[in-house]
């Protein structure tokens, strides 16, 4: 059979999905003109060097109420190449499941402590580190009564490697119901902080999440 | 099912960006590709214009908060990648890629009219992120320019290759050429999208 672009998925119980999903089967993008969908990202990023440490709002202030995690991992691309000098932006709701973002009108409560915004590079070899308050899950349907499992938000951006994920944790209830893990299938999977020992790390719970860019984009200028 | 046998590992899903896509991480050199940052006199070569619309949904409503990302050629048509690298043809002061944050859904780029990349039209790659679905991306022409009726991907595109086609508004702002540019993710006249990861 030739080969045929995707039929993306709705996502089951995501009014916002029903909405926006493209319905018609995305077109294959002709070879001559394969490389032009390829965007480059500058690497002029900013960072502030404490925004690694999502645990509190700036060094000198105290920690955020909840469970203060690590989440370290590597970025690589699909044929196994490390992206060194990437930006990870990160963003998590807090203990409570409350973003402090303008148009969170959930009326979850806010915490003095908490900002669940950062960013960091990778290293030569592909390494990330930051640390987190584990993020409460919400009521996203309060009609239907189905939540957002705990996730943490991350978009990566590395040259021509380019991906807005989450990851999630294992074990949590609200995983089998959440829209966009369900349309993942078993590859959700992939998704999962792996939990691991804190070692030395000032938290009570420490996760590896490796992510692998995929598609062809990544691999490009390689 | 049967997976073919790859060396490949294999990728993380993608999610969506969900509704709260951070404001902070905006960043203003991104949303006007004219010039590198604010402050600085440098001016992109080429021919000033805006491209504006609105991203709308199944029902013609603004999609809101949604992540636009834009990726052009400067205006002698040469994109700035690691194969360009020393290009004569490279602008210095022109990289080509942008991003905004939409609060409403509807969007204002100002930037430089691309020139032809060989065998193509002039066109301007979007990806958008949204709640509710994964990175979707397309390319976008232009009614002014040459070169329409040939470009490979209008003619993918098929009969639905004009809603690919920005129309020039007929007037100026701030000096610049307006070209007006709605997205329609899903229904009616539903924008052509391509698929980056199969192709």
């Amino acid at each position: 059979m030739a080969k045929q672009g995707r039929i993306l998925g709705v996502g089951p119980t995501d009014n916002t999905s029903d909405q926006r999903t493209p319905r018609q089967r995305l077109r294959l993008i002709p070879d001559v003109a394969r490389a032009s969908f390829v965007p480059v990202v500058p690497a002029r990023y900013a960072a502030n060097p404490h925004e690694w440490d999502m645990t509190c709002t700036a060094p000198d202030r105290p920690r955020a109420a909840g469970v203060p995690i690590e989440v370290t991992g590597r970025l690589r691309t699909a044929s196994g190449r490390a992206v060194a000098g990437a930006l990870l932006e990160v963003w998590s709701a807090n203990h409570y499941g409350r973003y402090r973002h303008i148009e969170d009108h959930s009326g979850l409560q806010l915490d003095e402590n908490h900002l669940g915004l950062g960013r960091v590079l990778t290293d030569d070899e592909g390494h990330y580190r930051f640390w987190a308050i584990s993020p409460g899950a919400y009521l996203a349907r309060p009609d239907i009564g189905r939540w957002r499992p705990k996730h943490i938000h991350m978009s990566i951006s590395g040259g021509s490697s380019r991906l807005i994920t989450q990851m999630y944790f294992p074990g949590e209830p609200n995983n089998a119901t959440d829209p966009m893990a369900i349309l993942m299938g078993d590859a959700f999977e992939r998704n999962l902080g792996k939990p691991r020992e804190t070692g030395t790390a000032d938290v009570e719970e420490a996760y590896d999440f490796d992510i692998v860019v995929g598609g062809r984009n990544a691999t490009f200028f390689e | 099912m049967i997976y073919p046998a790859s060396n490949l590992l294999p990728a993380t899903n993608e999610d969506t960006c969900g509704p709260y896509f951070p404001i902070y991480f905006a960043d203003p050199a991104l949303e006007n590709l004219t010039r590198l940052d604010p402050g600085l006199v440098t001016e992109a070569s080429g021919m000033r214009i805006i491209l504006r619309g609105r991203v709308l949904d199944r029902h013609g409503e603004l999609a809101n908060g949604v992540v636009l990302e834009f990726w052009q050629a400067n205006a002698k048509g040469v994109y700035r990648t690691p194969a360009t690298e020393g290009h004569e043809d490279i602008d210095t002061w022109f990289y080509g890629y942008g991003r905004m944050r939409t609060a409403t859904g509807a969007y204002e780029l100002p930037t430089i009219m691309p020139g032809a990349a060989t065998g193509r039209a002039p066109n301007i790659t979007v990806t958008i992120f949204s709640d509710g679905i994964n990175r979707v991306v397309t390319q976008v022409f232009f009614d002014t320019e040459d070169g329409n009726e040939s470009d490979p991907v209008l003619q993918a595109a098929g009969e639905e290759a004009p809603r690919l086609i920005a129309r020039h508004d007929g007037r100026t702002a701030s000096g610049a050429e307006v070209y007006v540019f709605d997205i329609i993710m899903a229904g009616d006249n539903e924008t052509p999208f391509f698929d980056d990861l199969e192709s």
